[in-house]
């Protein structure tokens, strides 16, 4: 029964080969265009931790102007990063079952090999407490331990690039590499890590790439280490060193907490709003009491990862498979009726109406799935030109057209949806034509 | 005209054009909006930055460790710099304009933080800087070289002259010139307005303060600087592979990081209105193309299913134009009410993109260009197979049974 239906679906195609080939371009175009959109929006709309969202908090307290919010346009919100003091203070508690304060900085490292030169790196300063929480993959080593935060002893961790370039990719654990004046010892390299969005600092670029090499927190105040992320200050302090920016109200630190559970959550967020109000008996934060914790997904609310650009985009592509569908419609129901005269003289000879609507589909279903197979590839053509053009000089471009295993089922699926939407009133139709006033005339 | 036979047989055969209608009408939609928004963006991207975008690069460093000689290096490095065949000029400067970084900061008229006030984007150059960064001098004068020196580390020191743009001026001095005013920090330290520039971008493409730059006559500390270089047209690419080439050969205790041209870094700003225009381009051509084909596939099938009728009508005295006509005619009622009805879907999707994503309100003349074009479109695609209608022999009404 299938092997006729898809015979008869075939014969037919190929009779108004011309039309048929228009109908499968339609709907291929309105399926490269989703998927091109979707594709896109998902890449940017993902959690790339989203197994801990219920346990990663980043930590922010109104520190801002009492004249006015430290952002106009989300004015309930308070300023996304903390100055070095309360994030000090604050990563004093031991709520959280882990915790860290950070910020990136810059230097050059040397790794003292034969043949290799000094290279230009991003350095993350930070607590141990980085790699667990954020379940960074390992290739050589381990993170560093929280005597080692206090110390701060000389461990560094590298990324994996970075390890190559300054190892060839070998096992440097136990080495040591020079960061500007100082020497520290390799305790762990990462395997690729590419945390897309970049969820762990969003502040210069939601797709940035993570930083070259990673060491502890403490060492910020002892090298004196420039913060080259945000620095945002609101009020007029006279500054003559690096202690007086230390105690600013420039904020320029992020923080981020694990709260295994809703009862530790709320002990830390009673923690933290103590320590405000300690601190505006004391005569700072004058703002009012606004101290929140972020998951990851709010995190990413927050800093708006997905552009407005790109929902803009999600309903034109919509409705460019919209105008599609409607016109392959047409085409079906022009094609179909065309033939009425055979499917007339079917009939005639027996075929049920069920036969004949199921003949139909099976000829659309055939229509919709060309049309998504060709999408699909056109999708993936449009996605390497997109690469082709823009991923040498923007890495996150390289990151968002990665072709991903769900957009490509849903497109499938959505393929054979419009397909069949497309088909079903025109099938039903010449199902419903009386036979006799085609035999007719003919 | 026949406009009334024409009505009653579309009448019968109605689902076929009220496809071909809808279709039309959604395309129009979207092409409307999505033209606006292309426009919008092109606007965006082609304002004038006011400097030599052309020919500009900067060469950014990293100093090794404390073997690096702040003053001597960076001051023998520009200095090689500006003696390079091509170099029109270079200077040292703490951020590019139209990176995507840079920094900021209120000034006041008057001290104490009072008075008018503005947020403006600061650039730190020495004399060299008005030249190397191609920006036109309209009012007073450049920094003098003398009051050209380094802050010191971590301090709040502030300058004691300023160039300004001329937007800047307007907003903190709007009666009268600026030249020989004072503008104030947030500490109440003043400094003289000495120049006022004709136009200037600073570092955030879309912040509505993008023309709100001043000029500080510092010599920026190893921290945040980088060296920017002006080439003589066309000699810009050779000139960054020779700066590169003869700075790095210098060991002075810094490493060349990257030497990048100001245009990449700009196209790199504007990278997401670019993607914006250029997909949107491609969704309207497609559409268009797609309609098209869609009114062209359909008037053709009718046509040839409706064989028989046309030679009977040529049979009975119909002549050519008459047959050209009839499809023509019933074409332009289909596309008519689809553009009709397409009206009214541009304005709520307008009005939908408006409201949800705070775009600006679309433009009436953009839905007057969309209907000609769609018109045109749609009576473009009826013509051939109108036409192969015409052709259709008046003996074919004697043919069949």
């Amino acid at each position: 029964m299938f092997d006729y239906d898809l015979k008869l679906a075939l014969r037919s195609l190929r009779r108004h080969i011309g039309l048929s080939m228009l109908m499968v371009l339609a709907v291929a175009l309105g399926i490269a265009v989703c998927t091109i959109t979707f594709t896109v929006y998902h890449a940017m709309s993902t959690n790339p931790i989203a197994w801990k969202n219920d346990r990663l908090y980043a930590v922010t307290i109104d520190s801002w102007d009492p004249e006015k919010p430290a952002d106009d346009e989300q004015p309930e919100m308070p300023p996304e990063q903390l100055t070095y003091r309360d994030a000090i203070a604050l990563h004093a508690a031991d709520i959280p079952e882990r915790s860290l304060v950070m910020f990136k900085s810059e230097r050059v490292l040397n790794p003292q090999q034969p043949g290799r030169t000094p290279f230009y790196t991003l350095v993350r300063v930070t607590h141990g407490d980085f790699f667990p929480m954020f379940e960074t993959p390992f290739l050589y080593g381990s993170g560093w331990d929280r005597e080692a935060d206090a110390g701060p002893e000389p461990v560094i961790v590298l990324s994996r690039e970075t390890n190559e370039k300054a190892f060839g990719g070998e096992n440097s654990v136990g080495r040591t590499v020079r960061l500007g004046d100082n020497e520290f010892r390799i305790v762990g390299v990462l395997d690729r890590w590419e945390p897309a969005p970049k969820f762990y600092d969003l502040n210069n670029g939601s797709f940035q790439e993570a930083e070259d090499v990673f060491i502890p927190f403490m060492w910020g105040e002892t090298l004196q280490l420039p913060a080259v992320g945000n620095t945002n200050c609101w009020k007029s302090e006279q500054i003559e060193s690096f202690g007086d920016f230390l105690n600013s109200e420039c904020v320029w630190v992020q923080m981020w907490a694990e709260l295994p559970d809703r009862d530790t959550r709320e002990r830390y967020q009673a923690f933290v709003d103590n320590y405000v109000r300690g601190q505006k008996a004391g005569g700072r934060l004058p703002r009012p009491l606004n101290n929140r914790l972020f998951n990851v997904d709010e995190w990413l609310d927050f800093y708006k990862v997905v552009k407005k650009d790109n929902r803009v985009l999600i309903g034109i592509a919509l409705l460019f498979l919209a105008v599609c569908l409607v016109n392959i419609i047409g085409l079906l129901l022009a094609k179909f009726l065309n033939g009425a005269a055979l499917t007339g003289l079917r009939r005639a000879l027996g075929a049920s109406r069920k036969d004949v609507i199921r003949q139909h589909l099976t000829e659309v279903v055939l229509v919709g799935l060309a049309g998504g197979v060709l999408g699909l590839l056109f999708a993936v053509a449009g996605l390497a030109g997109i690469r082709a053009i823009y991923g040498d000089t923007y890495d996150r471009y390289e990151q968002l057209t990665r072709i991903d295993p769900v957009v490509v089922l849903v497109t499938l699926g959505l393929s054979l949806l419009a397909g069949l939407i497309a088909g079903v009133y025109p099938a039903w139709r010449i199902g419903h034509t009386s036979p006799a006033v085609y035999l007719k005339t003919q | 005209m026949e406009l009334q036979p024409i009505m009653r047989a579309l009448w019968r055969n109605r689902t076929g054009a009220v496809l071909v209608a809808l279709q039309i009408a959604l395309a129009l939609a979207i092409v409307v909006n999505s033209t606006y928004i292309i426009v919008q963006r092109l606007e965006h991207m082609g304002r004038d930055p006011g400097l030599d975008v052309a020919n500009l690069f900067t060469v950014i460093f990293a100093p090794t460790g404390s073997n690096f000689d702040p003053e001597v290096a960076m001051r023998d490095d520009v200095e090689l710099l500006r003696a390079l065949p091509g170099v029109v000029d270079a200077t040292r400067i703490n951020s590019i304009p139209l990176s995507g970084g840079g920094s900021s900061t209120v000034y006041y008229t008057q001290p104490g933080e009072k008075g008018r006030e503005a947020l403006g984007n600061y650039y730190e150059v020495d004399e060299h800087g008005i030249n190397t960064l191609g920006v036109r001098l309209v009012e007073g004068r450049n920094f003098d070289p003398s009051i050209v020196r380094r802050l010191p580390d971590n301090s709040s020191a502030f300058v004691p002259e300023v160039i300004i743009t001329r937007a800047f001026a307007k907003e903190m001095f709007p009666d009268g010139s600026a030249i020989g005013q004072t503008v104030y920090d947030g500490l109440g330290q003043p400094a003289r307005v000495v120049g006022v520039l004709d136009k200037m971008h600073g570092a955030w493409v879309d912040w509505d303060k993008l023309d709100n730059v001043v000029l500080h006559p510092v010599l920026t500390s190893e921290r945040f600087a980088m060296y920017l270089v002006r080439a003589k047209p066309g000699q810009r690419d050779s000139l960054m592979r020779l700066a590169e080439d003869k700075l790095a050969a210098i060991d002075n205790g810094r490493i060349i990081h990257k030497v990048r041209s100001v245009e990449e870094l700009a196209a790199r700003s504007y990278a997401d209105d670019r993607a914006m225009t250029v997909y949107l381009s491609v969704v309207v051509g497609m559409l268009l193309a797609i309609s098209a084909l869609g009114i062209f596939g359909l008037a053709a099938f009718n046509v040839s299913t409706r064989t028989k009728q046309i030679g009977t009508r040529r049979a009975v005295g119909a002549r050519r134009f008459d047959i050209v006509r009839y499809f023509m005619v019933e074409n332009w009622v289909i596309t008519t009410a689809g553009v009709l009805v397409g009206c009214v879907l541009a304005l709520v999707l307008g009005y939908w993109l408006s409201s949800a994503f705070e775009l600006p309100r679309l433009k009436l003349y953009y839905l007057v260009a969309g209907v000609v074009v769609l018109w045109a479109v749609g009576l473009a695609a009826a013509l051939w197979p109108a036409r192969r209608a015409a052709r259709v022999s008046p003996a074919v009404a004697t043919r069949t049974v």
